[in-house]
Parts: structure tokens; sequence; C-alpha cells
């Protein structure tokens, strides 16, 4: 398979190595710091990174618009968003234990992604709208930070875990405390809402007024999954700011909220819907599909 | 190198003994000056905590040696020697050097990897340096043994882990807790245990206490230290909910708190988590407790587990701890080494350069009229040619400094040239 990539994918594969060796030296560092050293893991995170976003770059120059012309390339995107997220909160927190968490999954995901290379399903409408900017950017920023607080929750229900179970081992050293990792959690969540938020408004406006999903568009799966994901998190919102509920409750409802995002984001791909992906070699702006005669009547 | 030192320690000698070995404070520097009084060229630091005391002397002379500060020791005391001389230990150069190093990374000590120790060795030194009794040896032996202390505890995990049930229980409450300025500690039984965690957490930014007692005043008298607030002990479970923390140590023989005050507690609170440390015997908080979600319960049986782990981690560190005390024990014995043969080496300089000089003197007269600038030739030459000569025998001493076997090139060097009479005769 990995020879039927294109020459620009293979900067993607050095990223997916760079990113196994962090995996590797995260995951090392918490439990040997002294034959993997954090300097070095740094290091792979942030040059995997820079090849990621490269890729991406030269992904977007050539098609001119998002890296979300084909489900690989929307994976890889929402996956530089994740990593790009917890660089900036290891830094901004001094977290050493946030990227061990992270690096794996997302080293995981990224190997899998390739396997969508060949998958030919691409996206079929005019790219290059306001409306596609204005849905796609903060929904995937929204996902990554959602990613982001199901990782601080898996982190919180660990250090729980251990606390009830009284293993204190290395792992138990290197996780911060719970009061720290539920308001690392809040935090991400309050940062994903809004922009989920706006991206749901903002498609649901592009649906209403270019008629792309067709007349029927509120039944689009994506559609019908985005707003529960919505509930699910103004849910969420609401257990920890009008019932100001904390702890292990709040942590697994967090995760119940990341798993409608996974199904949102792959799932109806999975049961064959397609959310503006046409398969076949539909190739960018060029090739709108001919709207069928009712909708325009609609329209007028 | 003749350096000494003689001493006792927990470890050889019981309390009763020790006791009497021991300078206050305030004799120390007495006892230094005494010391160089006796050895008027020696250099002296004495090391006196309440698990050690030891004497560090070096003298350029012959005059030190174990029976001769036995003897100090005795003599300023007023202490027959027998009645201690069997619990003192005797160590000399390189093994003495190896000691301090051992005492200050505090290998030596009955808590292993405890820190007070370094702050000890430091003050024991200053007070020497303050009574003029240290020189260039024992400054420089002190000195390093702090940064060895320093290394040995960066470097290793000798210092790592709270070894002590107080200290654990404010470990266990920073992994739940992320500061606790905003935090109450609920402290039930004004014991002093309790009151030491209590301290512990203050330190770290506690500033909300409560306590109850069964006896008010003793509660009143502890909340005051801390600025907290007493309550009356028939009280308790109202101020429950309020508790982040709880630490409990009544003598109570059956448990204070019950699940259903936690169960209430825990839902006023909204699912803010509830540390709760029970260190009585018998037990104060029902176990049954433990299972409360987001209620996070230890006895006293749990820290004393952390606290001997932690325990058995520091001793599993010792053996890198030894080397690199051993590296550095080898580093300052080339230090010593070099710093004989550094004067050695400037005696043999000064010495060719007087033969040249004399030679260049007798020269002179003979030539007559030359021009300033051939005779500044002639005496570069010759500065050229001695410089050449004391080049390889410069290079060899400072390398025999470092492997070893400096003395004896020291030696050999003088012999040769015949410098070291003459230069005593100098002096």
């Amino acid at each position: 398979m990995i020879n039927l990539l294109s020459p620009i994918q293979y900067i993607f594969i050095v990223a997916i190595v760079l990113y196994i060796l962090d995996s590797v030296w995260e995951v090392g560092s918490l439990f040997r710091p002294g034959t993997f050293s954090k300097r070095l893991s740094n290091y792979f995170i942030l040059t995997g990174l820079s090849f990621h976003c490269a890729f991406l770059i030269v992904v977007s120059i050539r098609s001119g618009t998002l890296p979300i012309t084909t489900l690989f390339e929307s994976s890889t995107f929402y996956l530089s968003l994740i990593v790009l997220l917890s660089v900036i909160l290891k830094f901004l927190y001094r977290l050493q234990s946030l990227t061990p968490f992270v690096m794996p999954i997302v080293t995981g995901f990224s190997i899998a992604s390739v396997a969508l290379v060949r998958n030919d399903l691409a996206l079929t409408y005019n790219l290059k709208t306001f409306w596609l900017f204005a849905h796609i950017i903060p929904l995937f920023l929204g996902y990554a930070s959602f990613t982001i607080s199901f990782i601080f929750s898996i982190m919180y229900l660990t250090q729980e875990r251990q606390l009830k179970k009284k293993s204190f081992g290395p792992l138990f050293e290197s996780l911060p405390s719970l009061e720290t990792l539920d308001a690392l959690m809040w935090k991400t969540i309050t940062l994903g809402f809004p922009l989920l938020t706006i991206g749901l408004v903002a498609g649901t406006v592009w649906a209403k007024t270019s008629n792309i999903l067709g007349l029927l568009w509120y039944l689009d799966p994506k559609v019908t999954l985005g707003a529960l994901t919505w509930l699910i998190y103004a849910a969420i919102l609401h257990l920890r700011l009008g019932a100001s509920f904390h702890g292990t409750k709040v942590a697994i409802v967090t995760i119940a909220g990341f798993v409608v995002v996974i199904l949102t984001f792959i799932g109806p791909f999975l049961m064959g819907h397609k959310h503006g992906y046409e398969k076949g070699s539909v190739k960018f702006e060029q090739e709108i599909a001919p709207e069928p005669p009712g909708i325009a009547k609609v329209k007028s | 190198m003749n350096l000494h030192t003689v001493g006792l320690n927990h470890d050889s000698a019981p309390v009763e003994i020790r006791e009497k070995i021991a300078f206050s404070a305030s004799s120390v520097p007495i006892a230094l000056s005494s010391f160089t009084q006796t050895f008027p060229l020696s250099e002296a630091v004495i090391l006196s905590t309440c698990n050690r005391v030891e004497i560090y002397a070096t003298s350029p002379d012959n005059s030190l040696n174990k029976e001769a500060l036995l003897d100090f020791f005795s003599a300023f005391h007023g202490l027959p020697k027998e009645k201690f001389a069997d619990h003192m230990y005797h160590h000399q150069d390189m093994n003495a050097v190896r000691h301090l190093f051992f005492v200050s990374s505090s290998l030596n000590s009955g808590v292993l990897g405890e820190t007070q120790i370094i702050s000890q060795v430091k003050e024991a030194y200053t007070t020497a340096t303050a009574a003029e009794t240290t020189g260039s040896m024992l400054n420089q032996l002190f000195q390093r043994s702090l940064t060895v202390a320093k290394d040995v505890h960066t470097k290793t995990s000798i210092g790592k882990g709270n070894i002590s049930v107080s200290t654990v229980a404010v470990d266990l409450a920073i992994k739940v807790f992320k500061d606790f300025s905003d935090k109450t500690i609920f402290i039930i039984g004004a014991g002093e245990m309790c009151e030491l965690v209590l301290k512990h957490l203050v330190e770290r930014g506690a500033n909300t206490a409560i306590v109850a007692n069964r006896n008010y005043d003793k509660a009143k008298s502890l909340a005051e230290e801390y600025d907290g607030k007493a309550i009356n002990y028939e009280n308790l479970d109202d101020y429950l909910p309020q508790a982040d923390i709880v630490i409990s140590s009544t003598a109570s023989p059956r448990p204070v708190i019950h699940t259903e005050h936690i169960k209430s507690a825990i839902k006023t609170r909204r699912g803010n988590p509830m540390l709760l440390i029970d260190i009585a015997v018998p037990r104060d908080i029902d176990p049954k407790i433990a299972k409360i979600d987001n209620v996070y319960l230890y006895n006293i049986d749990d820290l004393q587990t952390v606290a001997n782990n932690n325990a058995k981690d520091r001793k599993k560190d010792i053996g890198k701890c030894v080397l690199i005390i051993d590296k550095e024990v080898e580093k300052f014995m080339a230090w010593f080494e070099e710093l004989k043969i550094g004067p050695a080496i400037t005696q043999l300089r000064n010495h060719f350069h007087e033969i040249g000089e004399q030679e260049l003197e007798r020269l002179r007269p003979k030539l007559g009229e030359i021009a300033h600038e051939e005779w500044e030739h002639i005496v570069y030459s010759m500065q050229r040619t001695l410089n050449k000569i004391l080049h390889k025998p410069a290079k060899v001493g400072k390398e025999k400094a470092k492997n070893g076997g400096g003395y004896q090139y020291v030696e050999t060097i003088k012999h040769l040239f015949g410098i070291h009479h003459k230069d005593e005769t100098k002096k």
C-alpha cells in the first residue's frame, strides 16, 4: 500500500515515524525518566508536528482549499489540530503527562488514516465558499478540543483509580492532581463548545442556503449526530455550571461525549452516508453536482 | 596527606557516650582554637550534631594521629580515654575524604537521604572558617563535600519520596488538590500527629482550618495557633461538608465518622472530592466510606506502607551514590596531588631561571660593546631554552598528579636538582 502513496504523502509518513518515536519516548519517560529524556521527546513531537503541518500546507496549496477534500486529508487535519493543541497545553501548563496519553492515540489514528489514502470518496462541492471555512474550521478545532478533554477525563479516571486502589507507582507520580485535571477538562470543553456551536450554525445556514445536502438536510446522519454531540456537551455544561457537579461523573459524561464526536466524524462514512463526499474521481470545485430541478424551485 | 578524622556516631556509640563527647554550638570555636594551639600548623573542623561528633584535622608535619586526636577529646571534655575510645572510629587520608563525602551525602545518617546533615556540615565548616582554623586543604575538602552532597541528591533518588507518615499524607493531598489556599482542613482530635500534618499543609498554602476535639480548650489552642476555628465536638457532622481534607486521630474506641455523614457531605459538595486521613488506632473513620465516589480514605497503615516503600527506593540508590562519591574522592585526591606539584614546578622553574640569570650576568661584561637589541636576543634565547627544558617535567608532573604518584615525582625532582634544601634555607 505504501508504494501507492504520492510523494507529498511521504511527508506525512515522516511525521508518523516521528510520532511513533515520540510515543515511545513519552510513555518511556513516565516510567524510566533516566533512559527516555524529555528533551528528546520534545524534539520528536515538534519536528513531527512540523512535518505534519508541512504536509497539510502543501496539500492545501495544491487543492486551493482546506485539507479536507478526501477522508484521509480530513483525518490528518483533525489529528494535527490535536497535536497542536496538546503541545500548546503542555508548554502552557507545564504538563508532562498529557502527551504520553495523547501521542499513542494520535499515532494509532495516524497509521489508521493511511489506510484511507485509497478511499476514493471526495468532496464534491464548491470548496472555496466562505461557508466551508465557517463550517469546517470551528468544527475541527472544537473536535480537537473535545478530544483533549476526553484525554483529560481518561487521565482523571486513571488518577482517581490509583487513589482509590492505593497504587502509587510512577504513573501516579507523574499525573497531576484530580483538581488540576478536572479544571483542564472543563477548560477544553468550554473552549470546544462555542466552536462546535459556531460550526453547526454555519453548517446549518450553508445547508439551508445552498441545498447541498438536499431538502431533508436535517435527516443527514452527520447533521443528526452533530446535534446529538451538541446536546451532550450542553448537558455537561449544565452539570458543571448549573448543578456545579465535579469529579468522576463529569469525567464519564465527557468520555461519552467524545464517543459521539468520533461517531459523528467517521460513523456516517462507515454506514455509507456521504455528507457531501462522493465516490469516484470527482475532483475539486470544477465538478459541482448538478442541482436536481426540485431543489431549484425551493431555492427561488 | 596527613588528613585524619576521629569521631563517633549513632551506630558506633550510644547516646550516653555521644552526649559526653558532643560540643555545643558555643564550645566549638573554643575547642577549635585550643586544638590549633596544641597543633600550631594544623587545620581543623569540628562536626557535632545529635547523631555524630567528628573532628577533621590535617597538618603538614606528622604530629597528628589517632592517639593525638583521642587525647584532644579526652583533654577537652575532661574524660578518661578508656571511657569512649572504643566507640571512636578513625579514618586517614583518602578514607577520611571518603568518610566526609559519605556523611555530607547523608549515606551515613540514621535517616537515609535526609538533607539536614548538609546544612550541619556547612555550619561546621563556616564556624571553623570564622575561627580561622581552616586552610587551603580543609577549605577545598569541605567545599567539595557540599558539592558532592548536592550532586548525590540531584542525580539519585536518595532523598526522593517522603518517608514519614505526616509528609506522605501531604503527598497524597497534592494528588487530589491543586492548591490548598481555598481548601478547608478539618482536624478531629488535636493530637501531635494531626498538628504535624496541618503544619505541612499550612507550609504549602493552606489557610483555613477547623479543629474539633473532646477537650474544647485543646481544640481552641491548636486552632488559634493556625488561625483556625475551634468547634464543639458534638457538632462535628455539621462541618463535614465544608471540609476538603479531614485528618482524624481521636482516642475514641469506635469510629467517629460514619458512612451516612460522608454520603450526605459529598452530596452537599456536589462531587467535589474529599480526602480523609485516619491516623487513629483504633480507626476513627468507618472503612466502608472508601467505597463512596469522590472520597479518598487512607489509614495509618496505608501511609506507613508508602513511607516504607519510599525508604526502600532510597536504599536501592545507595550503589549509585557510592559510585558518584568514589569518583569525587578520586578527583579530590588528584587535586591534592596537583596542589603539591604546583609549588614544586614553580620552585624548579625559579631554580633554572636563577641559574640562567647568573650565567647571563657572567656573560655580559665579556661581550663588551654590543647593541641593546643583540643583548635582548641573547636573553630571549636563554629564556626560551630554559622554558623548553622545563616544559616536559612540568607536563609529566601534572600527569603524575592526576594518575597518582605525584608525591614521589616531586621528591625525585627536588632530589635531582637539589632544590629542596636550598628552598628551605631561603625561608
